[in-house]
């Protein structure tokens, strides 16, 4: 027999012979309590008994005649004797007493005492629910502290373990309390399946055991069946993480009930967080159902709401898992775009992506994510599971975005670098081609995809060569290179080598190692480096001949505004300001100008719907180059509206990062920006330029994800020459306190 | 007995392990250091400001053997960890009083 088959008979035969071991039970009740009040007893488990009586004189001797026989047969009894007041005056005072009290079954004997009992303790449970429910709160987050996560432990506590079988105990005494979890199916299946391993181990091992050891896992697999242990552990897992995304689920909102009403957002106020997105009550909403058929909306919702650090509302998440349609023609860019910045929200993401894959959502995205989720690796390096150490690794990324050119590359690449693991034959020949075939559905141009296949190949040429190469030679040197190719890569590589490294578990980043790995990287990037001098200075965009229009005029082609004008200083910024006001999102600009005439492109994305008219623009954009129509106050209004979406937003991202390059270019100087994005942040950059007297010759902006990354060449406004390094001296500290929140 | 304790590049550790295993020493410790002998570290070049590296990543190699064997085994490790460079690294050799196996109680030579 096994799992709840076993527990429930071995459960009867205890009832039977209590029974028999109490032939008088007048004015007395044996009540099973705990994991026995609950019919889940395992071969090595506790007896929790109460006997329950309304002070009867011999009760000591009864005791005995209960007690004796148990212990004589070596059984372990957790024993007590109790008054129905006692018993509740012990709850009272004792969680641990008054959670086992919650299971209270009445075995024998007097059944309305029992059950009056077992009511009483129910009724004072709920109503005591603000004072039990933190205090419960915080011995399970303590619990998961010391014995870690059965989903990823190579050797799980079944029992105490985050997302083990007392966290199913807890969800089922936060759902006494009050109305705070709902029951799920998934959930009661994954119930089973811990309780069914648990059983099979005791058995195997012939001992209390509750830690599911490397040694057993053979016999255990054997017991239950499995063909072998990989697939018992990819069982646990996949429970192990049912379970534990209930239990941290319930948790946060038990939380958030007993902070009150006060500490949440107004109930009814709603926060919009664009396509459709609001945050209500502290979880992120989709409006419109129907927009979850949407496919770009899955991505949004899971951006929204790993940046607002806010769980998505339970009606969402059903309509995503109802409607979410299977990625698998071509991404739009704004799909991309989302997915980037989903990845992007860094740890802040982790939560919401178990919170995705509890419907199996990640595969609506990548089908092909199936054959790694839950995937164990069972070897004392790997600290997680083939999925969520894919996503451990964008998320490590994500603090490394600023070493490199493309963060947008980095975050794929780490998160689908090891997605050959579940796949047959090498794992990096396999991902090679996966990652081949997923990046170009994505949207990747040819190039990027190639990088990005260059990166799985090459991912693990970083750690291996440092630690088994004389960094001093040069022929190791040229090795390297010759693999890597250039320097981009070769920063990119370095980041996901740390990020992969980190996600992996203790052991395998420490100082020692990542002395090496910088070493090799620092004298490799010296070698690229002196072969190819970095950075074309080719125009993103061709400034037009011919004489300057009198005014400056506007054409939109679908989500693209041109302008084309005299050049004169701040047109940019005037520009790009008033898209801010009319909800624009300025996701990519190319701007450059002859000695007369500027052009600039923006590429924008409507926040709230409404398209660009071109005749409308232009008109204001003449009343704000005269000076007629004041920008500043009315982006500062807007932008206090959305003060409260940056702050939260800005708790999980780097803080910019602005790099000068005075001499590199022999025209201009050359700022880079790195910000996260946000409302209004390329028009308080080119205001900050003005302000220090620049002008933009030209800028290559580009939003990846939720990162901005910008790059400027700028002149003097007054007589168009190379600023000197007098003139630059302000300009960082300039464009940092633009990009401050206000 | 003795024990041997070298300090070698940390690319040389295959290398250093082969050398052994050809004469059948049948266990090691390996352990992740940092170090610098005279060399003093390494003067780097970052972002333009010159800083010295005090110490450089090493490996630590632990054998104990038996006192005839003590000065092949130091011959082998250092034949193999040779580059001819700085910061090959060192090895000394030290007497042990007893060893014993934990699982079984053997002492002495019985336990190597």
């Amino acid at each position: 027999m096994r799992g709840s088959a076993f527990s429930r008979a071995y459960g009867q035969f205890i009832d039977e012979w209590l029974r028999t071991l109490v032939p008088d039970p007048d004015g007395v009740a044996v009540v099973a309590v705990g994991g026995y009040g609950r019919q889940e007893l395992c071969p090595g488990s506790d007896l929790d008994i109460l006997l329950l009586h309304q002070g009867r004189k011999d009760m000591g001797q009864l005791a005995e005649q209960l007690w004796y026989p148990l212990w004589d047969a070596g059984l372990q009894v957790d024993h007590s004797v109790r008054t129905v007041r006692q018993a509740l005056s012990e709850a009272h005072t004792d969680l641990k007493v008054a959670l086992g009290l919650l299971d209270a079954r009445v075995v024998h004997g007097d059944v309305t005492l029992g059950e009056s009992l077992a009511e009483r303790v129910r009724a004072a449970w709920r109503h005591d629910a603000t004072r039990r429910l933190p205090a419960l709160d915080a011995v399970t987050t303590e619990r998961h502290a010391k014995f870690g996560e059965v989903a990823f432990l190579l050797e799980p506590n079944l029992k105490e373990g985050h997302g083990g079988l007392r966290d199913v105990t807890t969800l089922a005494a936060i759902a006494a309390a009050g109305n705070l979890v709902e029951s799920d199916p998934a959930l009661d299946q994954a119930h089973a399946t811990l309780l069914e391993v648990r059983v099979a181990l005791q058995r195997v091992t012939d001992r209390r055991s509750n830690v599911l050891g490397l040694e057993q896992q053979d016999d255990v697999a054997r017991d239950l069946g499995d063909a072998d242990a990989d697939v018992l552990m990819r069982r646990v897992a996949g429970a192990g993480r049912t379970v534990m995304w209930h239990t941290d689920d319930a948790q946060q909102r038990v939380r958030s009930w007993v902070a009150g009403p006060g500490r949440r957002s107004a109930p009814g106020e709603a926060v919009p967080l664009g396509h459709g997105l609001i945050l209500r009550d502290g979880d992120v909403v989709l409006v419109d159902a129907h927009l979850a058929s949407e496919p770009a909306t899955l991505a949004r919702v899971a951006a929204a709401a790993a940046h607002a650090a806010a769980p998505i509302a339970r009606t969402t998440q059903r309509d995503l898992a109802d409607q979410a349609p299977v990625l698998d023609t071509t991404w739009t860019p704004e799909t991309r775009e989302a997915f980037v910045a989903f990845l992007g929200a860094g740890a802040a993401a982790i939560r919401v992506f178990e919170t995705l894959d509890q419907h199996d959502l990640m595969t609506r995205l990548i089908p092909e994510w199936a054959a790694v989720r839950s995937r164990p690796q069972r070897n004392a390096f790997h600290q997680f599971t083939v999925d969520r150490h894919l996503m451990e690794a964008a998320a490590r990324a994500e603090t490394l975005t600023r070493r490199v050119e493309r963060p947008d590359l980095l975050l794929v690449g780490a998160l689908l670098h090891d997605l050959g693991k579940g796949y047959p034959g090498d794992h990096t020949a396999a991902g090679v081609t996966l990652m081949e075939t997923i990046t170009t559905r994505m949207g990747f141009p040819p190039a990027d995809v190639a990088t990005l296949v260059q990166l799985v190949r090459q991912h693990l040429i970083l750690p291996k060569i440092a630690t088994s190469r004389d960094l001093g030679d040069p022929a190791t040197l040229r090795f390297v290179a010759d693999e890597v190719g250039d320097v981009a890569t070769l920063e990119l590589l370095y980041a996901l080598t740390e990020a992969d490294s980190r996600a992996t578990g203790a052991t395998a980043w420490t100082p020692w190692r990542a002395e090496l790995i910088e070493d090799l990287v620092d004298a490799v990037r010296a070698t690229l480096r002196a072969e190819a001098p970095r950075r074309p200075a080719a125009p993103p965009i061709e400034p037009p001949t011919g004489p300057p229009p009198a005014q400056p005029s506007v054409a939109v082609d679908g989500a693209t505004v041109r302008v084309v004008g005299r050049d004169q200083p701040g047109l940019f910024a005037t520009t790009v300001g008033l898209l801010a006001l009319h909800g624009q999102d300025v996701r990519a600009a190319r701007a450059a100008s002859s000695p007369d005439v500027a052009v600039a492109e923006f590429d924008v994305e409507s926040l709230f719907g409404a398209p660009v008219r071109a005749s409308e623009f232009e008109a204001e954009l003449h009343l704000a180059l005269d000076g007629r129509l004041d920008l500043g106050d009315r982006l500062a209004e807007r932008g206090r509206a959305y003060a409260r979406l940056e702050m939260r937003a800005a708790a999980y991202i780097a803080a910019p990062l602005v790099i000068i390059h005075p001499n590199e270019s022999p025209v201009a100087a050359i700022v880079e920006v790195r910000a996260p994005d946000g409302v209004g942040v390329l028009y308080r950059i080119a205001r900050a330029f003005v302000g220090a007297g620049l002008d933009i010759r030209l800028a290559k902006i580009a939003t990846l994800g939720h990162e901005v990354v910008d790059t400027f060449y700028v002149v003097d406004a007054g007589d168009a020459r190379r600023p000197s390094a007098d003139e630059l001296a302000g300009v960082e500290s300039a464009v940092l306190k633009a990009l401050a929140p206000n | 007995m003795k024990i041997v304790v070298a300090i070698i590049k940390p690319f040389k550790l295959d290398e250093v392990t082969d050398a052994l295993r050809a004469l059948d020493v049948s266990g090691m410790t390996i352990t992740e250091v940092r170090g610098h002998g005279r060399q003093r570290g390494h003067t780097e070049v970052y972002r333009g400001a010159e800083y010295t590296v005090d110490y450089v990543p090493k490996v630590r190699l632990e054998v104990v053997v038996d006192d005839p064997d003590a000065q092949p085994v130091a011959n082998a490790i250092v034949e193999a960890a040779k580059t001819g460079k700085i910061g090959d690294g060192k090895l000394w050799i030290m007497p042990i009083e007893t060893v014993v196996r934990i699982r079984t109680g053997e002492a002495g030579s019985d336990a190597l």
